[in-house]
């Protein structure tokens, strides 16, 4: 039987356990709530710039844009989107594994990566691929800007002719209790047809082309600043599952601690008992 | 009432909806337009600059970067990356935006990407400390 101390003992730690698990929990909540309104908020822009890009690109001439205009796809590129901190179920582990048979199918001695997450960026470096470009330590203070960094730096180097064609791969967010991995081709353009419906007889002032310039590099940043806080809401709501996994178990096994502690008590005490009555009748006798 | 329009700037992270405005002016980039009620269906790219609305006797300005406007019969949607109301503005902020690029402009031996970023980093605070200036 068990000593009682160290049941006593287990129990302690396994409640403060459950304080920690609980209160990571809270926290992830809250934090899945404020991307989630930022997600909501983006939606009209997002929406806009996709239904007008949508309405113009029939009309323009693709082979003239260099965003546009597709090219023989020698070099591969890949974004990639992890967390930065673990304990948050298998979000991570998946898209990993998933990412890593994706580059490993394209070829990976011609794939180049970029990782934004740092779990990313320590699994891909310590395997030997080409990781070009990483971002980590940001997700806290996420905000619109570092998509914008984080899309121009990526069409720079794809103008610049270092790659020729631009996945993402990352979470999406469907539910609070399910996350979809994604493959989504970033560079050079391409539309679903899902768009909204445009008013087919505007004026474009200075003209078609140049709105599309404009808009092509807007189109780039609103998508990546999609990815992000998809990618983060998955993240906390994986936390936030996982989490209240764990304070479930921990409440479970301190059901069953207790359980195992009473019984101990009992035992001593009837042990305990039958020592004084049998030294009661030894003594009558 | 006649002569109005509707009007909503929407970024990225927040919809200004202005309600109905009786005349737009926004940055082209081709130089300043006015919107009143009744405009050619269009669209038309911006620039980073200032957009002026006026209401009635109020007149109200946003510091914006790049974006694009679409103007329909049913109002006007500026669609830009950032827009801040002129109360709004952080001047220290723009400020200091404003030097930093100014001093990486002033190291030659930068490279062509990363003057190309600063001169886009003076340009938008430049933008902000001017439309925070007037008034």
């Amino acid at each position: 039987m068990a000593n009682l101390k160290d049941i006593r003992k287990r129990i302690g730690t396994i409640e403060s356990i459950k304080q920690v698990t609980r209160a990571m929990k809270l926290v992830a909540a809250a934090k899945l709530r404020r991307a989630q309104s930022n997600m909501e908020q983006a939606r009209p822009y997002a929406g806009r710039i996709h239904g007008v890009l949508n309405h113009l690109l029939p009309d323009i001439d693709r082979t003239t844009h260099d965003l546009l205009s597709m090219r023989p796809a020698k070099q591969k590129a890949f974004i990639i989107l992890t967390s930065d901190r673990g304990l948050c179920g298998s979000f991570n582990s998946n898209i990993l594994r998933q990412a890593e048979s994706i580059i490993d199918t394209a070829g990976k001695e011609n794939s180049k990566l970029i990782c934004i997450g740092r779990k990313g960026y320590e699994y891909f470096g310590k395997r030997g691929y080409d990781v070009v470009e990483h971002y980590t330590d940001f997700w806290n203070e996420l905000n619109f800007s570092h998509a914008t960094k984080m899309a121009r730096a990526i069409t720079d180097r794809y103008l610049s002719g270092e790659f020729d064609d631009v996945r993402v791969i990352f979470n999406e967010f469907k539910n609070v209790a399910q996350q979809e991995i994604v493959e989504y081709h970033y560079l050079p353009l391409v539309l679903e047809d899902d768009a909204e419906e445009v008013n087919t007889d505007y004026l474009f002032e200075p003209s078609k082309d140049e709105v599309v310039k404009s808009l092509v590099p807007r189109h780039l940043n609103i998508q990546m600043w999609r990815f992000l806080l998809e990618s983060y809401a998955s993240e906390q709501a994986a936390r936030m599952t996982s989490m209240e996994a764990a304070t479930n178990n921990a409440g479970d096994l301190i059901d069953r601690l207790r359980l195992e502690y009473n019984k101990a008590r009992q035992a001593a005490i009837t042990t305990e008992i039958l020592e004084v009555v049998s030294g009661a009748e030894a003594l009558v006798e | 009432m006649a002569g109005q329009f509707h009007l909503e700037i929407i970024t990225p992270t927040k919809v200004y909806d202005e309600g109905e405005v009786d005349y737009l002016r926004a940055p082209g980039v081709d130089g300043a337009f006015g919107v009143l009620a009744g405009h050619t269906e269009s669209i038309m790219a911006l620039a980073i600059g200032e957009i002026k609305v006026v209401k009635g006797s109020v007149e109200k300005t946003y510091a914006s970067t790049k974006g694009f406007a679409e103007i329909t019969h049913n109002g006007v949607q500026l669609l830009v990356e950032s827009a801040e109301p002129h109360d709004d503005i952080d001047l220290t902020r723009a400020q200091e935006a404003f030097n930093r690029a100014k001093e990486h402009l002033n190291r030659k031996q930068d490279e062509m990407e990363d003057e190309l970023r600063a001169l886009r980093a003076q340009e938008r605070s430049l933008n902000r400390l001017k439309v925070a200036a007037k008034k």
